[in-house]
């Protein structure tokens, strides 16, 4: 491709994949971490309460186009809120994580929905849904039903996943990345520009005509 | 200092850390009254948030294995819960089980081990454990200040790409390095620890930072950042405990208790009045 006579572009050039950032938000123990390093590694293990924040990078491909998915994963005690609401700052995407083996897991996790929606802008941050450990369905607090209509109340994506037994996990985390990158062609924008611009913009960004 | 600072015979740890710490004296005083805080009524929310941990807290040690007898995460368990009840503003903090996992190990000694827990939490380390995580905020504040003043061109990068320093060392602070350093290196960092106060954390903080600097200084990014802080943790420097310790005490100048309690002032202040 020739280098020199490119038109400056507001994104990356193609070469670089446009990065997004994804934060990882629920309760203590119901499997952010692991639903990350099953992910990005492929892996699945006994893992270490996250203290403070975790950091993972993944190129993902969505039909012809790719993205880098920077993922935070943060802390789940409520004592580390004080310190991880630091995280949400320019995320493009949260997944809203909780274990569908404890009610109260769910119920915080409408409760981070409220928290986030607080320190961003609803239209700004993609939110999915993610029930995870059904690998541990007989135990069931949570049914399909219940996660499925919140997350439509709300417009949020959501699935359902076990990072134990690698069900769903990466279809989580493409769906997220398909949806951003259709989002961000819509929008035409580069997703890591000053967060103060896109703001502004309100009901303009119903705009979706713009063919890239 | 200088026998401490070489380092503890592993057989008088136990020991040398109660002595240290006033751990023993505390003991001596209140017979009895860590078996109290274990008969007496218990709160269910910090029973269930000790439990979430005790799958997760060095599964990969045998002796804190659920199937192994005697386990040791019933001792942990216990440990935690007579913190949780004895210092109520705090609770049970994810990471003091981490520090309470290696007392006991330490130790071998529940009671022993409640008390160089309470050593810690309670008196050696600023309030990083209650709700507001106030005195974490601000240790992690005075670093960047440290920092600032004594690795300015690293300063400058973390304030040009806009990093938080608590994102890359709360893991430090939270877990007095434990899971992030080698054991023998944190075993020596914790005898200081015990011996001269917390300002030993900025040291081993500095250290780390200065030793790797170069490195530090190549990262272009926010994610770059990220990964040099994990990787500047690992490998030969770290695990060469002698070597580290006598650098963590020349690498970085000088640093007086003043100096930080000056800093954590001043810090304090600034993340007061920010809200």
């Amino acid at each position: 491709m020739a280098q020199a006579h490119r038109t400056p572009q507001p994104r990356a050039a193609p070469s670089q994949p446009r990065a997004f950032k994804l934060v990882l938000l629920g309760s203590g123990s119901v499997g952010k971490s692991s639903l990350a390093l099953r992910y990005v590694k492929n892996d699945f293990k006994n893992i270490l309460p996250t203290v403070g924040c975790a950091f993972f990078t993944k190129v993902v491909d969505v039909g012809t186009a790719s993205l880098k998915l920077e993922i935070w994963d943060t802390a789940g005690q409520e004592k580390y809120h004080s310190v991880c609401h630091l995280y949400f700052r320019g995320a493009n995407a949260a997944l809203l994580v909780y274990d569908i083996t404890r009610k109260d897991s769910f119920l915080k996790a409408q409760q981070w929905l409220k928290d986030l929606e607080k320190e961003l802008h609803p239209e700004e941050v993609l939110v999915m849904l993610v029930g995870n450990k059904t690998d541990l369905s007989e135990e069931r607090e949570v049914t399909f039903q219940e996660g499925k209509e919140f997350a439509e109340s709300q417009k949020l994506l959501f699935m359902e996943t076990s990072a134990k037994l690698n069900y769903q996990v990466s279809e989580v985390f493409s769906a997220v990345a398909q949806e951003l990158l259709q989002r961000d062609d819509r929008e035409g924008q580069a997703p890591q520009g000053d967060a103060a611009v896109a703001l502004n913009e309100g009901p303009a960004r119903q705009a979706k005509c713009c063919a890239h | 200092k200088r026998y401490v600072r070489k380092g503890v015979p592993l057989e008088h740890r136990a020991r040398v850390w109660m002595a240290l710490s006033g751990a023993q004296a505390q003991m001596d005083q209140n017979p009895g009254y860590y078996h109290r805080l274990l008969q007496g009524e218990r709160n269910p929310r910090l029973e269930d948030a000790i439990r979430t941990d005790l799958n997760r807290t060095f599964p990969d040690n045998v002796k804190f294995r659920k199937t192994t007898e005697p386990c040791l995460q019933k001792t942990l368990y216990n440990v935690l819960l007579a913190y949780g009840h004895h210092n109520q503003g705090v609770g049970y903090c994810q990471g003091m089980n981490f520090i309470a996992g290696y007392l006991i190990l330490i130790t071998n000694n529940e009671e022993e081990s409640f008390w160089l827990l309470d050593a810690l939490v309670g008196r050696i380390l600023p309030d990083y454990y209650s709700p507001a995580m106030l005195g974490l905020k601000t240790d992690q504040e005075v670093l960047g200040e440290l920092v600032r003043a004594k690795l300015p061109a690293v300063g400058a990068l973390m304030e040009r790409l806009g990093v938080l320093w608590t994102l890359v060392v709360s893991r430090w602070f939270i877990c007095l390095f434990v899971d992030v350093l080698p054991v023998e290196t944190v075993l020596r960092i914790w005898d200081c620890l015990f011996n001269e106060g917390s300002k030993i954390i900025f040291r081993v903080a500095l250290t780390l930072i200065k030793q790797h600097q170069e490195f530090i200084l190549e990262a272009t990014s926010i994610p770059d950042i990220c990964d040099k802080f994990k990787q500047i943790t690992k490998g030969s420097f770290v695990m060469e405990c002698h070597t580290f310790m006598q650098k963590i005490f020349s690498e970085p100048g000088s640093l007086s208790m003043a100096t930080v309690a000056k800093l954590r002032e001043s810090c304090r202040a600034r993340l007061l009045a920010q809200g």
